[in-house]
């Protein structure tokens, strides 16, 4: 337990400096780009919550993300508004107006439930066939989003939600995120669920009911995409469906994968080096651009970079950067390690 | 010593599993023609020298030859086609494959010689007409001595110079083991070279040439089959004294 | 009576594309048990060969022949590009390779050729309609029942009757044991991503034969259409494909024939809510695939 607090100590650092940081800088461009390394970090999380722990590929997490994101849209848009942004709304809907801060809520709250009335029967997949299916689930709730116009303006952008986020809300709700996966990986569901990972037989033996397990992973991490989405919703004010679709599960598949997705850790230190990778390679994209070395625009480099680190980091550490310990525990590892190599000389008898 | 030529040669072979050591010194040899048995209780190791022979399993040290050649990293597809051919102990024929096609594919390294395999195929089902009967049967729906004899001719379909036979005998009735030993009594009359784990002592002892003891994954006696059958000590050698 | 033989024919040529598209996917699946997502792809590959070529003055046919030679080299370079290096990796790993490398070629044709549809060469053939009985349908969806029949009776033939295919099914089951009898495990796999590619190719001629141009993201619904006729239909087994492909041609055909026209955009909803209640009804898909004691 005590590894598990540095653990959360550490990770929670990373927040608090990085918040500091952009705060310290006073650039708007870094306030900027650390609210979206928050609300990724919630998305991330989010998506360990189920990956890490179930051992399954989930490609229907972003689908979630735009659950969150349209239903506090759909509650938050000012009654002004409401008529030009959605002139297709639901009668119920169009007159009720809600805080942004309760849309965010509410927005977790749906993405969960949809989650939950629909992933069950997911849930007793084989796992190939499991991810295949979320990877069908993504492309069903992207369809609905494109479809539904009365909700969600269809294809077309999406205008008028309030900007609610800030820094603050962001880092702080990321900071809660940290501390709910970490919860969550050491609870009774998810030493139990971990243990289906490695061996299902044998955790059925023990009492675990695979399917209810992994139905509850899946659920929490939609509330966290929910959370996410929602919070982004009221930071950029517009977005449209094409936002939440194979791009974006790419990059946060990308996160995971590389950080390591059996930990809290891999989850956030992921997050960190990619949107810091992503950030310089946008700007070498940016100057190579301005220089014109390239007849064309040069456009999805940072895509492929992404998509090659992804496979460099398969094959040299299968599990990604923190695959099996977190942070906590390889520092107290290393820190008994010193301890015990100091007790001969700590004096003869 | 033995002045017989020696086909097969392990020198101080270690296998590991993970972090634990399944084999960890063990050296043996088989002569052209001889049929060695390889002894010891369950977990001494000898499925996985077996495997390690067969190409299936990369040794962690140590070194094997065939014929003077060092085998000891290739591929279970390079070891067939150098003339050395596997029974595994799980008995794996294909089940949804018929018995005919289990044949064809033990063939698969000779696929050119169209009429060569068929005239192996003709050989085994005189040698074991039990398959002639079943051979368009799924290789699923036969009985546990019929399987093994599938498994047996199809190892010899490749016409291997050297045969390695894992626990035949394994969740055989008795009557059954008589008959696939009476087998591999044939087999060995006819010049074939076998290397021969098998749990049940006796039965191998009555075949074999020279056998080896296994415990806890080293070699812990060897000599003449007659020599082992003797030893009164065998029991200790098996469970440990 | 002219509708249900106009419904037959869409369910037959829509089914019998979907049934290649599935048995490309479950070939490499059943052997290695494991997932391309780089397999949409192969129709993008096959699609912009062509396009490249659409201003020679060569015959379709040898265009087209060329399309499906690119999508076979494209399969075997998947091998070995995103499995061979991380195959003994884990299950994940090259979920996420093959995921990665389909990412790759997307963007690599977002960025050298054009993220705008690109016309692609099609025969007169394909756009001649024929009557009969009171039908009325494309040609192409004839020669794509006929392409479909015939592909699908050679295959047949040769998994059971060649001794490669026999390996082949032999190392779907139990591959260690199989190379315990000198199948070699290089050739097997190759063959499969190669078989893979070749139907890929295929059904990309009819495929953008429906649309008449491509772009980089065109392998996503034929991927997600072999991934969902793969789990209906059982993921191990051949058969199943080739039903699940069938099946799910039936559902989409017939849903399209009876929803009314204001949901009818939500037609994939639609299909995958009943895929869903088959999976719930049957997890393990219609069909058992070949015996094994392994995770599936």
């Amino acid at each position: 337990m005590k590894d598990t607090r540095l653990s959360l100590v550490i990770l929670i650092a990373f927040v608090i400096v990085l918040v500091a940081g952009a705060e310290i800088a006073e650039i708007r461009l870094f306030v900027r780009i650390a609210t979206n390394l928050s609300i990724s970090l919630i998305l991330v999380l989010g998506l360990q919550v189920f990956m890490g722990n179930s051992g399954i590929l989930s490609f229907a997490h972003i689908g979630f993300m735009g659950v969150g994101a349209y239903a506090s849209a759909v509650l938050t848009i000012p009654l002004q508004m409401r008529g030009m942004a959605l002139p297709d709304l639901y009668p119920i809907m169009a007159g009720l107006q809600v805080s942004p801060y309760v849309g965010i809520l509410i927005g977790g709250l749906t993405a969960a439930a949809v989650a939950a009335l629909v992933s069950y029967p997911l849930m007793r997949l084989s796992d190939a066939a499991a991810v295949i299916t979320s990877f069908a689930l993504l492309v069903v709730l992207h369809t609905v989003m494109l479809q539904w116009s009365a909700i969600t303006n269809g294809p077309r952008t999406l205008f008028g939600i309030p900007k609610a986020t800030d820094l603050y809300l962001a880092a702080g709700f990321a900071i809660l995120a940290i501390i709910g996966a970490m919860l969550f990986r050491e609870s009774r569901t998810g030493l139990l669920l971990r243990a289906t990972r490695d061996d299902e037989i044998g955790a059925g033996a023990i009492g675990a009911n695979v399917s209810r397990l992994r139905w509850k992973a899946f659920v929490l991490s939609a509330l966290f995409a929910g959370i996410a989405g929602a919070l982004w919703g009221h930071f950029i004010t517009s977005f449209s469906p094409k936002a939440f679709y194979l791009k974006e599960t790419f990059v946060i598949l990308g996160m995971l994968v590389i950080g390591g997705a059996p930990t809290v850790t891999g989850a956030v230190i992921g997050t960190f080096l990619v949107v810091f990778s992503f950030e310089a390679l946008r700007a070498v994209e940016a100057s190579l651009n301005a220089a014109k070395i390239f007849t064309g625009q040069v456009v999805g480099l940072t895509e492929v970079v992404l998509a090659l680190a992804m496979i460099a980091i398969l094959i040299l550490r299968p599990g990604g950067l923190f695959a099996t310990m977190e942070i906590g525990v390889l520092l107290g590892r290393r820190r008994k390690k010193s301890n015990e190599g100091e007790k001969p000389s700590e004096g003869e008898k | 010593m033995l002045d017989v030529a020696a086909m097969l040669e392990v020198s101080s072979l270690e296998l590991r599993y993970g972090a634990i050591r399944a084999v960890k010194d063990v050296s043996l040899t088989v002569g052209k023609g001889e049929l060695v048995a390889l002894l010891g209780a369950n977990g001494a190791g000898k499925s996985s020298t077996l495997r390690a022979i067969a190409g299936a399993h990369k040794p962690a040290s140590g070194a094997i030859r065939l014929n003077g050649e060092d085998v000891t990293n290739l591929s279970p597809e390079r070891m067939v086609r150098n003339g050395v051919a596997m029974v595994p102990e799980t008995r794996d024929v294909f089940p949804d494959l018929t018995v005919a096609e289990n044949l064809r594919l033990g063939a698969f390294t000779r696929r050119a010689d169209v009429s060569g395999v068929e005239e192996d195929k003709a050989r085994m089902f005189r040698l074991f007409p039990i398959l002639a009967e079943r051979a368009e049967q799924a290789a699923g729906t036969l009985s546990g001595g019929e399987q093994q004899m599938l498994v047996v001719a199809r190892a010899l379909m490749s016409r291997p110079r050297l045969l390695l036979l894992d626990e035949p005998s394994l969740g055989l009735a008795p009557t059954i083991v008589g008959r696939i030993f009476d087998m591999i009594a044939e087999l060995k009359d006819s010049g074939l070279t076998m290397l021969l784990v098998e749990q049940n002592a006796s039965m191998a002892l009555g075949v074999a040439d020279r056998a080896y003891v296994m415990r806890l994954g080293k070699i812990a006696a060897d000599g003449t089959a007659a020599d082992i059958a003797a030893a009164s000590d065998l029991k200790a050698l098996y469970l440990g004294s | 009576m002219a509708v249900y033989l106009q419904f037959i024919i869409d369910v037959l040529s829509l089914g019998g594309a979907y049934a290649l598209m599935a048995l490309g996917l479950v070939i490499v699946y059943g052997i290695l048990r494991l997932v391309n997502f780089a397999y949409g792809e192969l129709i993008m590959v096959s699609g912009y060969t062509m396009f490249l070529l659409g201003d020679s003055a060569l015959p379709w046919i040898v265009m087209a022949a060329a399309g499906v030679f690119m999508a076979i080299v494209g399969g075997i370079v998947t091998d070995y590009v995103a499995f061979r290096p991380v195959r003994t990796k884990s299950v994940t790993a090259v979920l996420i390779t093959s995921f990665a490398f389909s990412t790759l070629l997307q963007n690599a044709a977002l960025l050298f050729i054009s993220p705008r549809p690109r016309n692609v060469p099609l025969p007169d053939i394909f756009s001649e309609t024929v009557r009969f009985a009171g039908v009325v349908t494309p040609a192409r969806n004839l020669i794509t029942i006929a392409a479909a029949v015939i592909l699908l009776a050679v295959f047949a033939w040769m998994m059971k009757r060649t001794v490669l295919g026999v390996a082949m099914r032999a190392a779907a089951t139990h591959f260690t044991m199989a190379r315990m009898l000198g199948v070699s495990a290089n050739l097997i796999i190759s063959t499969a991503f190669a078989i893979s590619g070749l139907f890929a190719g295929i059904v990309s001629l009819f495929w953008i034969g429906r649309i008449g141009s491509v772009v980089p993201g065109i392998g996503l619904e034929p991927l997600l259409i072999a991934f969902i006729a793969t789990v209906i239909g059982g993921m191990r087994s051949l058969q199943g494909a080739v039903l699940g492909g069938f099946l799910l041609a039936f559902i989409d055909t017939g849903l399209n024939y009876s929803l009314p026209q204001d949901l009818l955009k939500f037609l994939d909803a639609f299909t995958f809510s009943l895929v869903i209640l088959i999976l719930l009804w049957r997890p393990a898909g219609l069909m058992k695939g070949p015996a094994s004691g392994q995770r599936t």
